[in-house]
């Protein structure tokens, strides 16, 4: 099943490109299939709504870009998490944590 | 996210932007090729692969596009851009641009001169030290001598011991000033020159006045408080505009001596350059005198010593922080208690009225604002024009835009399928609209400059000072600014946003060929707007312009033909009562023996010449009048042979003659309504009356003249009690201030001269003609009676002529939006006209056809015009005379001027139909 997650909330597409970046350094559209594969398939984030992302985050520091060769020695643009992106990762996650446990337990009550 | 950070990419975005494009570019095209091949690999074919790829994408612009977007600082390249955009688009079309251009200039050009003078006249404080500061007494401009203890309203002005029982006792004023109210003319002889003396107009002011306005001297020294004291040696203080004028900024000046009314002043020093007094007036004044040398200078008609005689205006500089409400009841109890203090002198009447006299505390940053009571009615009126003929100037450029937009509707179609948005869209034809408009707002700062100019110029003597500049200060510039971008706004938005509202698929289509005019309404609407509002001001300007023409050929009730009036001032070269006699008598004779002369007769101030004096009359045999009781009268004094000379007719009785002289019994003259005010059902020949109390038997009544205007200037209402009293006599009064006034009016100021109709006299001969007899007496104005009459309506002339000036430029607009709107009608049924042509119409009914179409909007117009001219009309109420705001005909007179000019405006598109060849425009496309 195809979603869009930007519209719903925001901060969920950041929180998951700078997990995929964890893993190391990616350009834009293995950034994306890493989405893909890391949410179970739940999630695909055209390129309309990644790259937007993208840029946001490397003005806001979080990533920073580099231009690199790809699989296929083709030029491709990388994207690779910097220390601000890794707090922000774990301030994100504590975030998240926080909400789904909190919508979690409204759910169950009553 | 960090400050910095945000800053660093907002600059980065600004500066670097080409080289982020390209990047981008790569980016999303390298994305393209990477999904591309990864079809590949999982077995697509080549073209499927690719196809694949770009719906995934979803478009390599519109991915850009909304990188683009989330951008920091996105909005200001986007505004950027859209004004680049837009320049390219106006220099795409220069005619286009031209005539929005000239017709926005005109528009904000006018609404910005007129607002020129509002804010000069009616908003501008003086060029002074905190005018915040300042509160003045009396709620209304008062001027310029009231004698008496009790005043029918507020305490405007007072005397010199009131004012410093006032200064003495308000502790909440830093510093209160006091200044002649209304000024004087003074004779001024620079003492090392043999010229001599010329007439200058100067004000008695209090040793704190330039301390209490904050001002320092130009050069020299202010006036002070050690000056004002009278053993103090005489000092004057001169204008910079004077100093510039006259004695080219010689700095020698300072320091020596000037002859004002033939008394030694040392000149001190020098005003600041903007300072003009504490009055906007077409008068400023030159010179600056202490009050405690106003007996010397005055002599005997001096009032500084009196204690109930007013003759000040009061402003001061109160401390921060007061309570003002409280500084006025203050006040108040001051002022009864002073008038406590002089009970013993007061008459019955004015013990009576005593607890009701009053005063009232205003602001004072504008000084005394007796030009904005005056103008404030007609610039108001003059703003509501000139906003009149930029909303039309609106509709025309937002005319010429939406037809543009017709022309660009394919374009614009094919863009929005391309992906643009509509908001962008809009905002670029918005943004296009404000350019248009702040270039336009540009020129129409030199339209502004140049109008008011021309406005100053038409509405005030040339011969005037007035510190009004039509170079446009900051509050105007703001002004254009801020009336520029509303207008492109107003003008923009509309078009803009229509523009916009087309179906992609028209782009698709091609020209359509359907004779239905999907975008014509907003045009039309327009275009009645504009002929409606065109009515509205052609109306307006028709009842001004009558107005005009009935106030120039009104009777006021002497004659204006053959005579002039030679204005002078014999206290100014210090001639004593005594020897006034055989000065008159020397002019008489003097100006008699000229030839093409008439008669000559003098007057304490000749009709509607502005100056104006009256008393309280007291009966002979009657009651005296009671407090609240209207029994004033107007009164002049004149010279044996004035009314002949004047043209005004003695209805009964006899005029002011010979036969009258000091040693004859005293008599007057009075007019029609002195009769019937005060001698109903009686004749007043042969009864007595009198001018002050105890009195009512001086003056017996010898004849009764007509009704003529001299001193009231509300022409609404019908001229008022008026007596006249011989030059040669003179009566006794035990009253100081009675006595007072008695011996200032035999100080004539007038001369009327009645010439042979043919006969040519000029101002040098008559100039000489005085100067021979009387060498130092200066002569002020030489001008004929006519013009001195014209001069008191010179408000209803400039507003009568700058309403007609607009009203014709607005049908000139109107027209031009006619034509518009019928020529492009045709160009677009040329079509439907080939097919009618070809199927047998004949050229007149094509004409008809396009006439109707035109005429068709004009009568909406007139239908939505005639009822807001009336309503127009009303309005102008108090400005119009003799004729009703009813008055049918200007609305029908512009009516036909409107019908005149779309029909005229028609005949090009008309003549164009015509001429079709049926052939050709079947064949167009």
């Amino acid at each position: 099943m195809h979603s869009e997650p930007t519209t719903l909330l925001q901060g969920t597409l950041g929180l998951l490109i700078l997990k995929s970046l964890v893993a190391g350094e990616m350009h834009g559209l293995g950034i994306s299939r890493r989405i893909q594969q890391i949410t179970g398939g739940t999630f695909f984030v055209k390129p309309g709504s990644l790259f937007p992302a993208l840029h946001r985050m490397e003005e806001e520091g979080w990533i920073s870009s580099f231009w690199g060769d790809s699989e296929k020695n083709r030029r491709a643009k990388y994207y690779r998490l910097t220390r601000a992106g890794q707090k922000q990762l774990e301030v994100e996650t504590r975030r998240w944590g926080l909400i789904s446990w909190a919508i979690a337990h409204a759910l169950k009550a009553s | 996210m960090s400050l910095i950070l945000k800053v660093h990419s907002f600059l980065r975005n600004l500066f670097l932007s080409s080289r982020i494009e390209v990047d981008l570019d790569q980016e999303v095209r390298s994305h393209l090729e990477m999904l591309t091949e990864e079809n590949i690999r999982a077995g697509m074919p080549l073209q499927e692969a690719q196809r694949a790829a770009r719906i995934e994408l979803g478009g390599i612009e519109q991915v850009k596009e909304q990188v683009r977007e989330e951008r920091v600082g996105t909005w200001l390249h986007s505004v950027i851009s859209d004004y680049r955009y837009g320049i390219r688009q106006l220099r795409k079309n220069p005619t286009f641009t031209a005539v929005a251009l000239l017709t926005l200039a005109l528009g904000i050009g006018a609404t910005t001169a007129i607002f020129t003078l509002v804010e000069a006249v009616l908003l501008r404080s003086l060029p002074v030290s905190n005018p915040a500061q300042l509160y003045r007494l009396g709620k209304d401009p008062d001027c310029c001598v009231r004698l008496g203890f009790s005043r029918s309203g507020d305490y405007a002005i007072v005397s010199n011991e009131l004012y410093e029982y006032f200064r003495a006792n308000t502790k909440d004023f830093e510093e209160l000033a006091a200044f002649q109210a209304g000024g004087t003319f003074l004779g001024v002889r620079h003492a090392r020159t043999a010229n001599p003396a010329e007439t200058y107009f100067g004000e008695f002011v209090s040793g704190n006045y330039f301390s209490m306005f904050g001002l320092n001297a130009n050069a020299g020294r202010t006036l002070s408080v050690a000056d004002d004291t009278p053993a103090a040696p005489p000092a004057a203080f001169m204008s910079y505009r004077l100093w510039k004028q006259i004695y080219g900024l010689d700095p020698s000046v300072i320091g020596s001596v000037f002859n004002i009314n033939d008394k030694p002043f040392t000149l001190v020093g020098i005003a600041p350059p903007d300072f003009y007094g504490d009055t906007l007036s077409n008068v400023p004044p030159d010179f600056y005198l202490p009050l405690a040398t106003e007996p010397f200078v005055k002599g005997e008609s001096s009032l500084l010593n009196k204690s109930s005689a007013g003759w000040l205006n009061v402003i001061g500089r109160i401390r921060p922080g007061t309570n003002v409400a409280s500084t006025e009841a203050q006040l108040r109890v001051e002022l009864q208690q002073w008038l406590r203090s002089h009970w013993g002198e007061m008459s019955a009447n004015e013990r009576l009225e005593l607890p009701k006299q009053t005063l009232n505390l205003g602001p004072g940053g504008a000084g005394i604002t007796t030009m904005r009571q005056q103008y404030s009615d007609w610039l108001h009126i003059l703003m509501l024009v000139a906003s009149f003929v930029l909303l039309i100037v609106c509709a025309n450029v937002a005319n010429l835009l939406l037809m543009r937009g017709m022309q660009r509707r394919q374009q614009t179609s094919l863009r929005i399928a391309l992906g643009a948005r509509p908001t962008r869209l809009v905002r670029q034809a918005l943004t296009e609209s404000i350019l248009l408009s702040l270039m336009g707002g540009a020129v129409g700062l030199v339209v502004a400059y140049l109008g008011t100019r021309m406005i100053l110029h038409l509405a005030f003597d040339t011969t005037t000072q007035l510190p009004i500049s039509a170079a446009p200060s900051l509050p105007v510039l703001l002004f254009a600014f801020a009336v520029s971008l509303i207008t492109g706004i107003i003008f923009g938005i509309g078009p803009a946003w229509l523009a916009t509202r087309v179906d992609p698929i028209e782009a698709l289509r091609g020209a359509n060929r359907s004779t239905r005019d999907s975008g014509s309404l907003p045009r039309k609407a327009l275009v009645i707007f504009q002929a409606a509002l065109s009515v509205v001001l052609l109306s307006a300007s028709g009842l001004l312009l009558q107005t005009l023409r009935n106030l120039q050929h009104e009777n006021f009730g002497f004659d204006r033909n053959h005579r002039t009036v030679i204005n002078i001032d014999p206290v100014l070269a210090g001639y004593k009562p005594a020897q006034l006699p055989s000065l008159y008598s020397g002019i008489h004779d003097s100006l008699a023996a000229l030839p093409g002369v008439a008669s000559v007769a003098f007057a304490l101030y000749s009709p509607m010449s502005g100056d104006g004096w009256s008393e309280t009359i007291y009966v002979e045999g009657k009651p005296e009048p009671a407090p609240d009781v209207d029994a004033g009268s107007g009164w002049t004094r004149v010279s044996s042979g004035f009314f002949d000379t004047i043209g005004n007719p003695i209805l009964r009785g006899r005029p002011i003659d010979d036969h009258d002289s000091n040693r004859s019994r005293h008599v007057a003259v009075i007019n029609e309504t002195f009769a019937r005010k005060f001698f109903k059902n009686e004749d007043p020949i042969g009864k007595y009356f009198g001018k002050a109390m105890g009195s009512a038997d001086d003056y017996e009544i010898v004849g009764v003249a007509r009704d003529a205007r001299y001193a009231d200037f509300d022409f609404t209402k019908p001229p008022g009690a008026f007596f006249f009293l011989s030059q040669s006599q003179s009566s006794e009064y035990s009253d100081p201030n009675a006595a007072s006034t008695e011996l200032r009016s035999h100080f004539l100021h007038d001369i009327v001269v009645r010439t042979q109709p043919r006969a040519t006299l000029s101002d040098e001969q008559m100039r000489r003609a005085l100067a021979s007899v009387a060498p130092n007496l200066p002569v002020g104005r030489i001008q004929s009676l006519d013009q001195q009459v014209e001069n008191n309506f010179s408000q209803q002339k400039l507003i009568a002529q700058l309403t007609s000036l607009f009203g014709a430029l607005a049908l000139v607009l109107a027209s031009i939006g006619i034509y518009g709107i019928t020529s492009y009608n045709v160009a677009r049924r040329t079509n439907e006209i080939g097919v009618r042509m070809a199927l047998g119409a004949d050229r007149m009914a094509v004409v008809r056809l396009v006439l109707r179409g035109a005429f068709l909007q004009v009568v909406l117009g007139l239908v939505l015009g005639i009822p807001l001219a009336i309503a127009g009309g009303r309005l102008l109420g108090s400005q119009l005379y003799q004729i009703s705001g009813w008055d049918p005909a200007a609305p029908a007179i512009a009516v036909g001027l409107l019908a005149l000019s779309a029909f005229l405006a028609s005949l090009i598109p008309a003549h164009r139909a015509v001429s079709l060849d049926p052939s050709r425009s079947l064949r167009s496309e």
